[in-house]
């Protein structure tokens, strides 16, 4: 069975030096409530930072949502509104 | 448990926009445009107002040129930054005497004198054992509420723990809080000064302090000139907690310190397996002449604590020379005249290092990071490439809390010599009360191993990764490579 919510931590060296190595507690620090509901994978640069949006690294995907500086804490409140 | 935190990312942001001028040519003359990059006209100010928040940037960025900002004169405060970069290509290291950490008065919130704060939980009772039991008299009563008189407490806790409410909370000054030797305190203007005498450079008030205002002297663009620079030789000597700081194979970083411009890249965990040799034989020499016990001399912080606080145990650090200092003499007679950068996670090697022959400059592993973004090198797109010298497990469990004991002690064992380990994970006031009797206290033939920051390396203020993640990565290596 697939799961609700596949998030995809993007490991490029500018999303992880810029606050993303903290994303890889997400698993971790995932509420029991969503556990079976995510599936976290992490990537290499996902290039979002390379397209020359505004956004700041690091870069989450949330099945097709990209969200630019990425916390646990707002990831948390992604699932929770969704 | 190191938290991830703004004021750590906007110093990364920082040094990224820094290098980038730097590989592009043009820091000279573009460097005074970074405070407005940062903080733009239209965005939402941290402090008062923007100009605040930019002001302190300015004082970030000339931490990041290696200055101290308690050396600026009042005129300078008019001072350009490309003026302050002109500054570095004419002194050079010179620059550098002097403090290790830097406080930015401007950035300091000068928190609460007192310690004790009064909340809205209080409901002005009639006990009133606040007021009742304070030695000082220095709590009144103000619209219904009682309130401490700063100027006059002397933060002895005795309204907190008097208040039936729990209604007085205990408010720790972060920074001093951390300091494990006192050496941070504040000025009449209740801003934080560093009293060199005191300070082992364990960088925790750096890490502690919220308003980011504690900072390290970066060398960023002594490294860089360096490594920019066709003709000037240059050896990466990375530290053991480098595994996992980038989130993949320590093969792909090699590479990625390659297409940087380092012409070697050296696993200072071999400089380590050389220190476990000489330290067992060390330990074992010293056993045989009567000693009880010996200690660990890895940690630079530790070294710097017993010469400034506890000399008195001084006789039991052994004499072996750090893992970094072994690898810098190895890498010199390899490579002469190349220069030799240490990678790590400390802040206390940058003392270690400019007190020594063997190492010309120290990065820390956020600002390798910070010169990776800049470049554009992407770690986890590297192909794996072999260190030009490598260690053994020995010496990459250097790394974490206990790794220096085992190895002595297992060596030890291998010679006849059979000893207990006595780990000090973490140098806080308890360890130093232990420490400074610890040859009265401890069972004969014991090794002492003491790392200032608790877990080891892996926790050290210079680290990217979560030092649960880099820890698994290490343990993963460790296994592959027995």
């Amino acid at each position: 069975m697939s799961k609700k919510f596949k998030i995809t931590i993007c490991s490029g060296t500018a999303c992880y030096v810029l606050g993303g190595a903290q994303l890889m507690m997400l698993e971790d620090l995932m509420p029991a409530e969503f556990r079976d509901q995510v599936e976290i994978v992490g990537s290499a640069c996902l290039q979002a930072c390379r397209q020359g949006g505004s956004g700041q690294p690091p870069f989450v995907k949330i099945n097709d949502y990209l969200m630019e500086s990425a916390s646990i804490a707002k990831i948390v409140d992604y699932l929770r509104k969704h | 448990m190191t938290y991830i935190n703004n004021a750590a990312l906007i110093k990364r942001q920082l040094m990224v926009r820094l290098a980038k001028m730097m590989f592009a040519g043009t820091l000279g003359t573009q460097v005074d445009y970074i405070p407005l990059q940062q903080a733009p006209r239209e965005s939402a100010s941290v402090r008062c107002c923007i100009h605040h928040d930019r002001a302190v940037l300015r004082y970030r960025l000339m931490a990041l040129l290696g200055f101290a900002v308690e050396n600026e004169k009042p005129e300078d405060e008019i001072r350009t930054l490309a003026s302050y970069v002109a500054e570095v290509e004419q002194k050079g290291a010179d620059r550098l005497d002097d403090k290790i950490l830097t406080v930015i008065d401007e950035a300091c919130s000068s928190c609460v004198r007192a310690n004790y704060r009064v909340t809205n939980a209080c409901r002005g009772c009639v006990a009133r054992q606040c007021i009742m039991n304070c030695p000082k008299n220095a709590i009144h009563i103000e619209n219904g509420h009682a309130v401490i008189d700063e100027k006059i407490c002397v933060s002895c806790g005795i309204c907190a723990k008097a208040c039936p409410y729990h209604s007085i909370i205990y408010q720790p000054i972060p920074c001093e809080e951390a300091c494990p030797v006192n050496a941070i305190k504040q000025d009449e203007r209740g801003k934080e000064k560093i009293d060199e005498s005191k300070c082992i450079h364990c960088g925790r008030c750096q890490q502690a302090c919220p308003f980011g205002a504690v900072m390290e002297r970066s060398e960023i663009f002594d490294v860089l000139r360096m490594v920019l620079n066709p003709a000037c030789k240059t050896i990466a000597m990375i530290a053991p907690a480098i595994v996992g700081q980038f989130n993949t194979e320590l093969g792909k970083v090699v590479t990625a310190l390659k297409k940087l411009g380092f012409d070697h890249v050296v696993e200072v965990a071999y400089g380590a397996d050389l220190t476990a040799e000489k330290e067992t034989a060390e330990f074992v020499e010293r056993v045989e002449h009567g000693s009880v016990c010996m200690t660990s001399s890895c940690c630079p912080a530790y070294v710097e604590a017993v010469n400034k606080h506890i000399s008195n145990i001084k006789p039991l650090v052994s004499d072996t020379p750090s893992p970094m200092r072994l690898t810098g003499e190895w890498a010199g007679q390899k490579w002469p005249g190349a220069k030799r950068i240490f990678i790590g996670p400390c802040v206390a090697k940058r003392a270690e290092a400019r007190a020594s022959e063997h190492v010309e400059n120290v990065l820390t592993f956020e600002e390798l990071g910070s010169i990776l973004v800049a470049a554009g090198v992407d770690v986890l797109e590297c192909e794996e490439t072999t260190p030009d010298q490598v260690a053994t497990a020995t010496g990459r469990k250097f790394a974490i809390s206990g790794g220096v004991a085992g190895a002595v002690i297992a060596a030890a064992s291998g010679r006849g010599v059979k000893a207990d380990e006595k780990l000090f994970n973490g140098l806080d006031k308890k360890a130093f009360a232990t420490l400074k009797v610890v040859d009265k206290v401890i069972k004969n033939t014991t090794f002492i191993e003491v790392m200032t920051c608790e877990g080891g390396c892996l926790h050290g203020p210079g680290v990217i990764s979560n030092p649960v993640v880099a820890r698994r990565f290490l343990e993963k290596m460790l296994k592959e490579h027995p």
